[in-house]
């Protein structure tokens, strides 16, 4: 039992990445668009994220130290500077829109203007990291978050042919319709989702939370295997339902409501429950994830003492700035932006600071200072290399695609 | 105390941006820089002391004035105006991804915010004082 409620660190870190309110959104827009030809995207990106979880993630259960920690000794003050202000700014964006879709979901259930509720998300989200332990936090909102599986359980019900489903997925092609241009922005969409710098950062971060030792090795590679993947699954099982629901009554994808309308019209009033709560959960998870990784990675820069398992007292410039943050993207949220085109927006602006995030993780983690005898492995570093180049391509390529594309329009 | 026989270490990457660690294992700043001094002869650089807390940091990134600043600011506020961002090698216990000092965090520049803000602002919320587990 206790194994399995230790991938939840895992799971929770990968529903914030993966399902948060402007990838429920994405994926069933690129379902709606291109049908299953980007579920690629999605597949890399996964294998991605479970290589460098791993190693994250070992490092820190080997050195105690977490990814800002590395970043700011690989990559010096002024570099790791720029990234922590990017990386900061990326995640108050995406606190501000999962903020409102915390608000959204309970006003798809409430009836109640989606603003007015904002203040209350923000609060909840701050009375859970001040007052829940973090394993019943991860436990909680992973649990809840496994709700969206009725995804898959309604593609499942529409009984697709499910050959030519997989054989769709594995040979893409550019829907007449769409331009090459369209089609690796949404690409590089999924892909950035799919690493999402807080992803890392609230993982290792939570792995010192939990204050795992070489003893935890074993659980690092479960939560990675079973967490990501899952995350990915996920967000499969909503591109493929909109591709079989929506698409074929050329339905676009625009906003949250759209999202929950094919289980709604396959399921029922069941599902559609099932779908809310959900909801609610990937987009809380993702808030916890985000304002949590904003107090983790300037903790980390200047070497506060930071943490959930720390009492507020004794990590209190920590804990001051997930309030204020809180505070700013809750104000942000109000004003009426739309959670789905910020997300959209600070994915791609995070794809192009990807390799400032992965590089140092690389290298650490090839550093006996740092991992011992547990180094990584020459098929590991292969593999995390090409990535590493990957990486930089999407990096380099994002804003002139962005442009080009109009943000995908 | 005697000082510890030397060893040789690349500074650049052993010791500079890595975590320092109080008496008591409490976080309490990053080495944002290192204090060299030269051996009599001149023929060897040792490093004697850690420089950490936001005045150190500054001044490596080249804000120089606003550094110098911040040190004596920082400095101010301790009792006999010492300089609590420089942190002598003696103090060291070890060194590794994170660095074991023989002092309280409370004596140090990089604490002095954490402090502050403590007691300004986060013991004035109810429960800042329970542990969440």
């Amino acid at each position: 039992m206790k194994r399995i409620l230790a991938v939840f660190l895992g799971v929770l870190s990968a529903i914030g990445g993966f399902v948060d309110i402007g990838d429920l959104v994405a994926n069933a827009a690129t379902g709606a668009r291109f049908d299953m030809n980007l579920a690629w995207a999605v597949v890399v990106g996964v294998v991605g994220i479970v290589i460098y979880a791993e190693m994250c993630g070992r490092v820190a259960a080997l050195s105690k130290r977490a990814v800002f920690d590395l970043v700011r000794e690989r990559l010096g003050p002024r570099m790791a500077l720029a990234n922590l202000v990017a990386s900061f700014l990326i995640n108050l964006l995406t606190l501000a829109a999962e903020l409102a879709g915390v608000a959204l979901a309970l006003s798809l259930a409430a009836s109640v203007n989606y603003l007015f509720l904002i203040p209350f998300a923000a609060l909840l989200v701050w009375l859970v990291i001040w007052r829940m332990p973090f394993e019943t936090m991860e436990r909680v909102f992973g649990l809840l978050g496994l709700t969206l599986l009725v995804f898959a359980v309604a593609v499942w019900r529409v009984g697709p042919d499910w050959g030519s489903l997989v054989h769709d997925s594995a040979t893409p092609r550019i829907p007449s319709s769409e331009t090459p241009w369209t089609f690796a922005y949404y690409a590089i969409a999924l892909f950035g989702a799919a690493m999402t710098p807080y992803e890392v950062f609230f993982f290792s971060s939570g792995a010192v939370e939990e204050r795992w030792t070489e003893k935890d090795l074993a659980t690092n590679r479960i939560n990675v295997l079973i967490g990501f993947p899952l995350g990915g699954a996920l967000s499969l099982a909503i591109m493929a339902l909109s591709h079989l629901v929506l698409a074929p009554r050329n339905i676009d994808v625009g906003a949250l409501s759209q999202v929950t309308l094919p289980v709604a019209s396959v399921l029922g009033r069941l599902g559609l429950a099932a779908v809310l709560i959900g909801i609610f959960a990937a987009t809380f998870g993702a808030a916890l994830e985000t304002s949590l990784s904003a107090g983790y990675i300037i903790g980390q820069y200047f070497g506060w003492p930071w943490g959930k398992f720390l009492r507020p007292r004794r990590a209190a410039r920590f804990h001051v700035v997930v309030l204020i943050v809180l505070v700013i993207a809750g104000l942000f949220g109000i004003t009426g932006v739309d959670p789905v085109k910020v997300t959209e927006y600070s994915i791609v602006l995070a794809a192009a600071a990807l390799p400032l995030t992965y590089f140092p993780i690389l290298v650490l983690a090839n550093d006996s200072d740092y991992v011992g005898e547990h180094r990584n492995g020459r098929v590991m570093n292969f593999f995390a290399s090409i990535y590493l180049v990957i990486l930089v391509i999407v990096s380099l390529a994002t804003i002139p695609l962005m442009i080009i594309t109009k943000a995908g329009a | 105390m005697a000082e510890p026989a030397a060893r040789t270490l690349w500074a650049g990457l052993e010791l500079l941006d890595r975590q320092l660690r109080d008496r008591h294992r409490v976080l309490c700043g990053n080495v944002d820089d290192v204090e060299l001094t030269y051996s009599e002869d001149r023929r060897i650089l040792y490093a004697t002391a850690i420089l950490s807390g936001p005045g150190r940091l500054a001044r490596r990134m080249g804000g120089r004035r606003l550094g110098d600043w911040l040190v004596a600011f920082i400095a101010g506020t301790t009792n006999d105006n010492h300089d609590p961002s420089r942190i002598p090698f003696r103090l060291v216990q070890s060194l590794g991804p994170v660095i074991d000092l023989a002092v309280d965090a409370a004596d140090l520049a990089a604490h002095a915010t954490e402090r502050w803000v403590r007691d300004h602002v986060i013991s004035h919320i109810p429960g800042s004082d329970d542990a969440a587990e």
